[in-house]
This record gives C-alpha cells, structure tokens and sequence, in this order.
C-alpha cells in the first residue's frame, strides 16, 4: 500500500446552469485521498457529495480547478481517453446495482472486460475470480431478476473488480439493502480495501456504512467542511 | 465480434415488440421488392433488344381505326424492309374470360420471318401443315402444354372484338427463349377477312422488319411521311414504343408504383425509428452505466446502430424471401391475366435496391437516438433512475 495520494484535488470547483443562472455546487474542494484509503463522504442532501464522486471518478468535469486522480490529470483528457482512463483505473458500485437485465451474472461481471485484449479464457478466469471472491460462483448464470437485492450488489462489486482498478467509486452502495445484506456488501467493501489495497470513495447518508470507511469527509453546502479520521 | 452478444441480447429485450417490427418491415419490404419487380418486369417488356429493328405501323388517328391492306404493298418496296406483315389483335377468348392469352389474326406465311427471335424452334413440315390450313393455328409451347392441346386438336375462340367465333386445328407448336412468347397463338389472316366484312383488305398493324436497328428511325420518318396525304395516314413506332403506349394506357404506372414504394419506406423509417427510440430510451440509465465502466461513444454508437441495423436486416430478409415465394403466385396466377407479367421476377437489381433500402432505413432510424444517447452526459443518464 503506498502512501503517495492516489487523489489530488485543488481548488476544484462544479457549477450547473440553468439558462443564465448559475449554480455553484462545489467551491474551492482541496484534497487529498492516498492509495489504499477508504473514505466515506457525508453530508446533507444538496451538499455535493454525489458531484464531488463523478468528478473523482472521471464521469463529470470540474467548472475549475485541477484534478489528478490514479496518476493522471484528468482536465486535459478527452472523452475518448476518459473512458479508457475510467475503464483501466476505476470500478463502479451504485445504488441500485444497475446491471445489464438481458445478461447473466457471468456476462455482466464480464462487460469492463471485453474492452480489454483479454482473450475468452482469459476473461473467463478473471470473471470466475472476481464471482469467487464476492460468493457468487454458484448463480453465474442466472440473470439479475433471478437474484436477491443483495446478491445484484455483489455481482455489482464483482463487475467493479474485476479488471483489477486501483480506485473504487460507490454511491450509496447499501441505499437499497436492508440491514444484514448492507452489513454484508459493507463487510465484503472493507475486505476489498484491507485485503486488496483498493482504494475507496463511498457516498453515504448512512452513519453506520460510513464507519466502516476509515475516514469520513464532511460536506456543506458545496464546500469541505472537516475530514474525521474513523475509530475503530 | 466480442460485443454481438450484447448486440442480440439487447435485439432480444422485448421480444414481442421485436418481432412485431420485424413483421412489419418484412411486410413492407416485400411490398416494395413486388412493386418495384412489376415495374421492372414492365420496363423490360417495353425494352425489349430483340424488337430493336421493328416497326409497328397503326393508323395516326387511334389504334382501333384500320389500315387499308395495299399499304403493305409499299412498305415492301423500300430497300431497308426484310418482312412486313399485317397483325390484327383479335382477342379470342377460349372457354372462358380467364383462359387469357394473347392472340392474333396474322398474314400466316410471315410470321416466322417477322418474329424471328421468338419463334425459334419449330417443325418446317409442321409449318408447312399451318400455311396449308386455312383453319390452322401456330401456337408456343407453354401455351399447348397449359391447356393440354396437341397437333391436330381443333379449338375455338370466340373474338371480343369481333362478331366471330373461329374454329382453329393445332397445326404448329413452336419453342422461344422467352417464356412469355411461348405464350402467343396466330391463326390466319383470311379467317377474319372472310368471316367479318368491315375486315376485308383492312388490318389494325403492320409490322415491318428491317434489315438494319440502325435504319429505324429514318424509315418511321419516310413511312408517316408518305402516307400523310393518304385516307389512312399511319403512325410509325418502334415495337417497342408501341408496348409502352399499351402500357401507359394502364396509367402513369411508373410513378404510382414510385409513389407507394416511397411511401412505404418512409412507414418503414418511422416504424423503425419509433422502435428504436423508445428500446434507447427506456435503456438511458444502462448506457450512461456502460459509459462509466469505460465503453466509448463510439462504441454505444456501434452497439445501438447493430441493434437497429439487425432489425431491418432480418425485416427486410424476410420480406425479400416472401416477396420471391409471391412472385411465383403472381407469374401462375397474374400473369394468366396480364400478359406483361409472365416473366414476373424478383431481379438482383431490385434485390440489391431493397437490401440497402432497408440498411439505409436501419441505419437512418438509429442513428439521431444512438447518437443522443452516446453523447448525453454520464451523470444525466445516471440521475435519469
């Protein structure tokens, strides 16, 4: 685990217009995430936190401010080497799992994948792997209406996996879970952070999701408000 | 190849609302292929090469006022003409109305020479057995063996157009290349002349073989020219010309059938388009989700025009392939009715022209929503929940 900043932000600022009227959301965000950490951000509705996570996570862009995530300053990339940065660095866990229905667990597990070289064997191993490791070996081809709101989340983890990115983006992750599958994925985010030494940004309103993140960052109303270091 | 999967499954999504497009673009598409076959198939009768050096010879005023016999007499006299011979369409009607076939009352020792590239293969001794009868009859083979006739058969046929009915002995069955001219049935000039008195030294067309295509034109000048003073003054045209004046008495057929074809296709497209639009929109939020796992505009691009293009592709496969099981139904069942359409065909042009209507029209309907949903931003996809 290094302990160099896998996320730098300076000065980062994010307003939305509508029309001519605009409407800063983030204001001056200075930060700095190192590899390996797991950081829970919180805060109230409206506060950013949501804003702050696509921009780290490269699927929006900043109005200001310089952003450098996994190496790479993402103000100077285009779309095209966005989306290429986004498919080798990071993984994506949402709320609402967001699988593709038509596929099987195996397929949608597979999809980050087949925009790699990877020949079908190899895919294959990668995503019987990544299935092992969240449990779900044994419902690889069942499709996401054939599986609990718990186990869409797991095979949501293990599409986020498992073409090995250094940094994983989750929103709301258990917003859709009752509290034993929530205890779960959260059991099973904090193994991928200690065991695997991926780095973590977690959106929640959760209080008790959020302390299994090793800090949390408070948001207020567009702007960092304090950053707590999680007792355990 | 490593996306055709997600291609299939996402053409599979609704199935029932797949397959009712892919219906109603075979439906379409094979409406299309028919009409734009008909039209074909008609052009090519009025194109015809191997009428390229005749001349039909009507009187100027209409096609149902007759010419006096002793025009012939010139028309043989002029240095460019191999063969002339008089033709009256008689309209015979064997049995019933629906046995229809074309017919003539023609001047019989001429026939042969006249339509040299349809009449191909015949019997001289048969030939010979037609030109010694008076009642003979010279008939093609698709035509005997329809209706079951040999050498020696007497038939009759009661004239529509004329207050006869001729009794004819099946005297000479002659082969063609075409199909259609095994289709036609001559019978002797003289019938009509001694059994109609009005008919008598009058004929309603000469046909007139010349030597060289190349002469054509100037004698059709000479010809109307010398017989402008006449009684009977005449109206020459290339035979083909003469068909495609029969055929536009049909109508503007050309672009009716051009009309509908355009019609249809622009159903097409907004069937099409409709479909598509709403299987991309109701996917929004999967495809922003695709696009943060790293998937490229292009490459949503490519996925969601693979969809639509698939969707017109086996629409219009379909369609093509009913279109040519329907074109045989309207060779056996039409084309007793409608001459022109005995060589009914679904031709590779028309093929081709379908095949790439309808690429275009997957194509055209994917495009404006594949696009708006590859270029819409991420985070709106994904609030789109």
């Amino acid at each position: 685990m290094s302990d160099g900043p896998i996320i730098r932000l300076r000065g980062i600022a994010k307003s939305y217009y509508r029309e001519t009227l605009e409407i800063p959301v983030l204001q001056g965000i200075d930060l700095d995430i190192p590899a390996g950490g797991y950081y829970a951000l919180m805060g109230p509705s409206g506060s950013g936190k949501t804003t702050l996570l696509n921009l780290i996570a490269g699927i929006d862009r900043p109005t200001g401010g310089e952003l450098e995530v996994c190496g790479h300053v993402l103000n100077d990339l285009d779309d095209d080497e966005l989306a290429a940065w986004r498919s080798a660095y990071v993984g994506f866990i949402f709320q609402n799992y967001n699988l593709v229905p038509v596929l099987t667990a195996f397929e949608n597990v597979e999809l980050p994948l087949l925009l790699t070289p990877l020949s079908r064997r190899e895919r294959r191993e990668k995503v019987e792997e990544a299935l092992l490791h969240v449990g779900l070996t044994d419902r690889m081809e069942n499709y996401p209406r054939q599986l609990s709101g718990g186990q869409e989340q797991r095979v949501a983890v293990a599409r986020a996996i498992v073409s090995g990115p250094e940094l994983l983006v989750a929103d709301e992750p258990t917003g859709a879970l009752d509290h034993q599958n929530a205890e779960e994925i959260m059991a099973l985010m904090e193994g991928l952070n200690r065991d695997l030494g991926k780095t973590i940004v977690m959106v929640t309103h959760d209080p008790k999701a959020a302390r299994h993140a090793r800090h949390q960052i408070h948001l207020e109303k567009g702007v960092l408000d304090r950053t707590i270091e999680v007792n355990r | 190849m490593r996306f055709l999967r997600l291609v299939l499954r996402s053409f599979l999504r609704s199935k029932r609302r797949t397959v009712l497009t892919v219906l109603s673009i075979t439906v379409s598409v094979a409406l299309v292929a028919i009409l734009q076959s008909i039209l074909a198939t008609l052009n090519a009768f009025a194109n015809n090469p191997d009428a390229s050096n005749r001349i039909v010879v009507r009187h100027k005023v209409s096609i149902t006022n007759l010419l006096p016999m002793r025009h012939a007499d010139w028309l043989r006299q002029q240095p460019e003409v191999d063969s002339v011979m008089g033709l009256q369409w008689f309209q015979g009607v064997y049995i019933d109305r629906s046995n229809f076939f074309p017919n003539f009352a023609s001047e019989a020792e001429y026939v042969t020479s006249i339509f040299k590239e349809e009449i191909v293969d015949y019997s001289d001794a048969q030939y010979r057995e037609f030109l010694r009868d008076r009642n003979g009859a010279l008939v093609g083979k698709a035509l005997a063996d329809k209706y079951g006739w040999k050498l020696g058969d007497v038939i009759s046929l009661k004239s529509e157009l004329f207050p006869i009915t001729v009794r004819l002995t099946i005297r000479c069955i002659f082969r063609s290349k075409r199909p259609a001219d095994e289709l036609a049935l001559h019978f002797n000039y003289k019938l009509l002349e001694e059994g109609v008195f009005y008919m008598k030294g009058r004929v309603g067309t000469f046909f007139v073989r010349v030597h060289r295509a190349e002469d054509v034109p100037k004698l059709i000048e000479r010809i109307d020219r010398h017989f402008h003073d006449a009684v009977e003054p005449t109206h020459s045209e290339t035979e083909n010309a003469f068909q495609l004046e029969f055929l536009k008495m049909m109508g503007n057929y050309s672009a009716i059938i051009q009309m509908i074809t355009g019609a249809v296709l622009v159903a097409i497209l907004i069937v099409t388009a409709n479909t598509m639009a709403m299987a991309i929109r109701e996917r929004t939020t999967e495809i922003s989700v695709l696009r943060a796992i790293g998937f490229r505009t292009s490459q949503i691009l490519g996925l969601l025009m693979g969809e639509g293009i698939l969707l017109s592709v086996l629409g219009g496969g379909a369609g093509l392939g009913i279109a040519w099981l329907l074109a045989g139904m309207v060779r056996s069942y039409v084309g007793t009715f409608l001459p022109y359409l005995q060589n009914f065909h679904i031709d590779p042009g028309t093929m081709s022209l379908c095949f790439h209507a309808t690429l275009a029209v997957g194509a055209l309907s994917t495009f404006i929503p594949a696009y708006r949903a590859a270029r819409r931003p991420i985070v709106d996809g994904l609030r789109g929940l």
